[in-house]
């Protein structure tokens, strides 16, 4: 019998790595991803209300026709046919575990803009998206209630409200228009939508390549 | 969980200071191996010294089961690790290239680099070989861009063209590794010289 030292490096080297070897081969492929939040970050972001968007400000980004703004109907179908923000895609809250959806969610190109009539369910939907990892989705504060009441029925302030509350209620009025004018019962032909967009394949994150020898 | 820079757990600066590190660690494990030395560095391609084949291919199947035994406990996300793209035309050539230069140099880039910092005058003439070449394929690149970028594959593995699990495909590798060793040693008697 050889003593341990007396073995070529080769044959060491070969008992060390045949058995790892063997057993990274018996082994399936670990494909889990990590939550990408703490609760404490979590708990920081939603205190901070830092997932939010205003009504005023995506009033502004679909007049301006922003590419990068995906806004994102959580409603039932029944509900976005029969009014959605323009622009809006459709994807029911019950369907957001679909992989159909998550070329869309799970992506770094565009912003995206959960909204429902409330709030409820676009938090619930962007709570499930980030905590999947995702990155760049939004709610849309107030959700369609504060819209109707904000965007397409802007109430004139009182005679004795602060300037900024005119250049607010001018500004929300010009957005109106823009959008097509009226109120909510003016609006309930069905708005056009963009049409399907091709879902985003998600680009690998690059490293620096590695050098050679 | 790893890729730390990727993650954002270390920011790119921390990232390159690590590089750093890692870096002074290889050149100085590479010259104190002897692959300073060109003839050693030939020796691979003549069969008289094979250590240069035997520590990068222990190199690259000691990283291989490290990366997927970190990727089976949850300590790194293999599909964040960067997987360089396929072009299998300017890779033949640029490996046949890369080939004929490190016969007729007796350098491989890295060690190039590690003989210059010692002093070696014909390491010093081949990394001014080094820049020359990548000056000409930089100033030259509207001639071969097209060359360069023919076949793109997307970011194909081994494992994933001949349908095995990765794991599979790294037991392959390291059986491949170690009968190579054994040619390699083998070669070492048959085709001995005293010195170089």
């Amino acid at each position: 019998m050889k003593k341990i030292q007396d073995l070529k490096p080769r044959i060491l080297l070969a008992m060390a790595l045949i058995p790892l070897a063997l057993v990274i081969a018996a082994v399936p492929e670990n494909t889990t991803k990590p939550f990408k939040l703490t609760i404490e970050e979590l708990l920081n972001e939603v205190t901070e209300g830092a997932q939010y968007f205003t009504t005023d400000q995506i009033a502004d980004f679909i007049v301006q026709k922003d590419p990068s703004i995906q806004l994102i109907d959580v409603r039932s179908t029944d509900e976005y046919e029969t009014y959605h923000l323009p622009g809006a895609i459709n994807i029911p809250l019950a369907d957001i575990g679909s992989e159909e959806w998550l070329g869309y969610l799970d992506q770094d190109l565009r912003t995206n803009v959960f909204y429902s009539n409330g709030t409820v369910s676009a938090n619930q939907a962007w709570i499930i998206c980030t905590q999947r990892g995702f990155k760049n989705n939004y709610v849309l504060q107030g959700g369609l209630n504060y819209w109707a009441e904000t965007i397409l029925n802007p109430q004139k302030p009182a005679e004795t409200a602060p300037s900024d509350e005119f250049a607010k209620y001018d500004f929300r009025k010009a957005m109106n228009a823009a959008l097509g004018g009226g109120t909510l019962e003016a609006k309930t032909a069905p708005v056009e939508s963009a049409p399907a967009l091709p879902p985003i394949q998600k680009k690998p994150l690059k490293k620096r390549a590695a050098g050679g020898c | 969980m790893g890729p730390l820079v990727v993650n954002e757990i270390i920011s790119s600066s921390t990232n390159f200071l690590f590089a750093f590190l890692i870096g002074i660690g290889f050149g100085f494990v590479l010259e104190s191996s002897g692959f300073s030395s060109s003839r050693k560095l030939a020796g691979v391609f003549y069969g008289y010294d094979t250590v240069v084949l035997k520590v990068f291919f222990t190199a690259a199947i000691t990283a291989m089961l490290g990366l997927l035994f970190f990727s089976l406990f949850g300590w790194v996300d293999l599909s964040l690790v960067y997987v360089n793209p396929t072009f299998l035309p300017s890779a033949i050539a640029g490996g046949v290239i890369m080939g004929v230069g490190f016969i007729l140099g007796g350098f491989c880039p890295g060690t190039s680099v590690c003989a210059a910092a010692i002093g070696k005058i014909d390491a010093l003439v081949f990394v001014g070989g080094l820049i020359l070449g990548i000056v000409i394929f930089a100033e030259g690149y509207p001639l071969w861009e097209s060359f360069y970028k023919a076949g793109f594959q997307g970011f194909p593995r081994i494992n994933e063209l001949i349908g095995v699990s990765q794991g599979v495909l790294a037991l392959l590798m390291v059986l491949v590794a170690l009968s190579m060793f054994w040619v390699g040693e083998w070669a070492e008697k048959k085709f001995p010289r005293e010195e170089y």
